[in-house]
């Protein structure tokens, strides 16, 4: 344990060497923040309009919540491990007494922390100048719930990054191609762009048999409280079973992947 | 004349080079191509949906906000299928590799701005055009209207060039290039929608001061005959004058090179 809190805190470190870098990431949250923020602001311009669901006020809270959920979710230092892979570094790790998932999840969670640092600055920041119209959930069960969510979905991420990572073990000059996909998959059916409820049905349904809809539209659900209690809990159970299911499958990808691996590049 | 001609034989002759070389990489070529073409499809349908429930977006109809659309895909997409070398620039400066550009016979500028077009972005581009012709076709423009608008997608791929440079540039003075493209690209994407969803000082700041509007959203707004001969002459004004300060920031920029590391 205390070997993960020392890489914790390097980590958590060594991302203040790269200043500009990492302040020049949180300006594109933003960016992209605004993008929508606008979009459903010119979107839900007439007082009281009602669609597919949502209010102004819901509508902003989504976006709002974007900013923050984003920082838990999706900021990771586990990008890397496709290009560690595909460079050869991967075999460092091989001979130290740490564990290769454990070293990153631990520097995924020291990146959370310092952007969710910079997240509340932000939100607080357009909050104010923004005035959003904002919804606050006050029931506590739906609160419980939505943290709950936020955990499943982090762990629900990780893994789909190993997964989609560990593509350069078979092509490791394809390092970057399949987290880019990643990244589209996530932002379009992860619900990062827009709530997914504004499809039509039958996506919705197809959406439902995949991971990604657990990263971002499900927490922002539970905490409007869209889904009730039962919704709430069954999409928790959905979540949770993908987190297993994920486990089973990277599991199973790496110990081939490994057997394939010629450290090309070392 | 006989220079543009000389440049335009290294352009094509090291585009053919870069394209051999991403045909060589099949695979990659087809998740990036699949990756790009997943992501247009999904940004045009949630648009569709939105806007066909909504009934308008900022006063636009649907096939004239997916117009808006389809035009910041034009000038995205062509900017990145002739500037994709500037992604690759940072290592240059880094390692001082550099160097070797600046002594041969050939603008630097040219070179590395230039110096590798994409594929995969040159096949996307002719069914977006096709796109743009269709539905262009629906919105009933006069040829004046046409003209105008061809000429203010010169004008957004100037200003677009204008970016690219300033980026180089900047890579020169700061040694960051990564990230400084992916916020142009950002501030870019605010034109994905009408200029006219944001608020001002927003929309302000997008018109003139980062021009994303005419860039983008000026040439559409051309087409549809919302656009004063004020405003045209204005636009293009912006687009020589932003082209000619990122000129003059490169030579600034060129002046501070140090060469480390080679």
């Amino acid at each position: 344990m205390r070997k993960y809190l020392s890489i914790f805190k390097i980590s958590f470190q060594q991302e203040f060497v790269y200043r500009l870098n990492f302040i020049m990431w949180r300006i594109r949250n933003v960016i992209q923040i605004l993008l929508i923020f606008f979009l459903w602001d010119s979107v839900f311009s007439e007082p009281g309009k009602v669609l597919f669901g949502y209010d102004r006020a819901r509508i902003i809270t989504y976006v709002f919540g974007l900013i923050f959920i984003r920082s838990v979710v999706l900021s990771i230092r586990s990008i890397d491990v496709a290009g560690e892979i595909s460079r050869g570094e991967f075999a460092n790790y091989l001979i130290k007494p740490v564990s290769y998932f454990k070293y990153w999840f631990t520097r995924d969670l020291s990146s959370k922390a310092l952007n969710i640092l910079f997240a509340i600055f932000e939100f607080s920041l357009l909050f104010i100048i923004l005035q959003p119209s904002f919804f606050m959930q006050t029931n506590l069960i739906y609160v419980i719930f939505f943290l709950l969510s936020l955990v499943i979905a982090i762990l629900i991420y990780f893994l789909l990054v190993l997964l989609f990572s560990s593509f350069p073990f078979w092509y490791p000059e394809q390092a970057w191609g399949s987290i880019f996909l990643l990244f589209i998959f996530t932002e379009f059916l992860g619900g990062g762009m827009f709530p997914l409820d504004i499809l039509p049905k039958n996506i919705q349904n197809i959406l439902s048999f995949t991971p990604f809809p657990h990263l971002l539209f499900s927490p922002i659900q539970i905490y409007l409280g869209k889904l009730e209690l039962g919704g709430s809990l069954k999409a928790l159970s959905l979540s949770m079973i993908w987190v297993i299911i994920l486990a089973f499958f990277v599991n199973k990808l790496w110990e081939r992947g490994l057997k394939n691996y010629k450290s090309e590049g070392k | 004349m006989k220079k543009i001609l000389y440049y335009f034989k290294i352009w094509l002759i090291i585009s053919k080079n870069s394209f051999l070389n991403v045909i060589h990489q099949r695979l990659a070529l087809a998740i990036f191509l699949v990756g790009k073409i997943l992501r247009f499809v999904f940004f045009l349908a949630f648009l569709y949906f939105i806007v066909n429930s909504a009934g308008t977006l900022a006063g636009y109809s649907s096939h004239q906000a997916i117009f808006f659309f389809l035009t910041f895909n034009l000038i995205d997409i062509v900017s990145q299928f002739l500037f994709r070398d500037v992604y690759r620039f940072r290592p240059l400066v880094a390692s001082g590799d550099f160097d070797l550009i600046l002594v041969k016979p050939l603008n630097a500028l040219f070179r590395v701005l230039m110096g590798g077009a994409d594929f995969i972005d040159l096949v996307t581009i002719p069914p977006v055009i096709y796109a743009l012709i269709w539905l262009g076709q629906s919105l009933n423009p006069s040829y004046f209207q046409v003209l105008m608008y061809i000429f203010l997608i010169l004008n957004g791929l100037l200003i677009a060039t204008s970016f690219h440079i300033a980026v180089l540039a900047l890579g020169i003075i700061t040694l960051e290039i990564d990230h400084t493209i992916m916020i142009y690209r950002d501030l870019m994407s605010l034109g994905r929608f009408p200029i006219d969803i944001y608020k001002e000082p927003l929309k302000g700041i997008l018109t003139y001061l980062i021009p994303v509007g005419i860039m983008i959203s000026l040439p559409t707004k051309a087409l549809l005959g919302l656009v004063s001969p004020i405003g045209l002459f204005i636009s293009f004004a912006v687009g020589v004058t932003v082209f000619v300060i990122s000129l003059k920031l490169w030579d600034f920029a060129l002046t501070k090179y140090t060469s480390a590391s080679s």
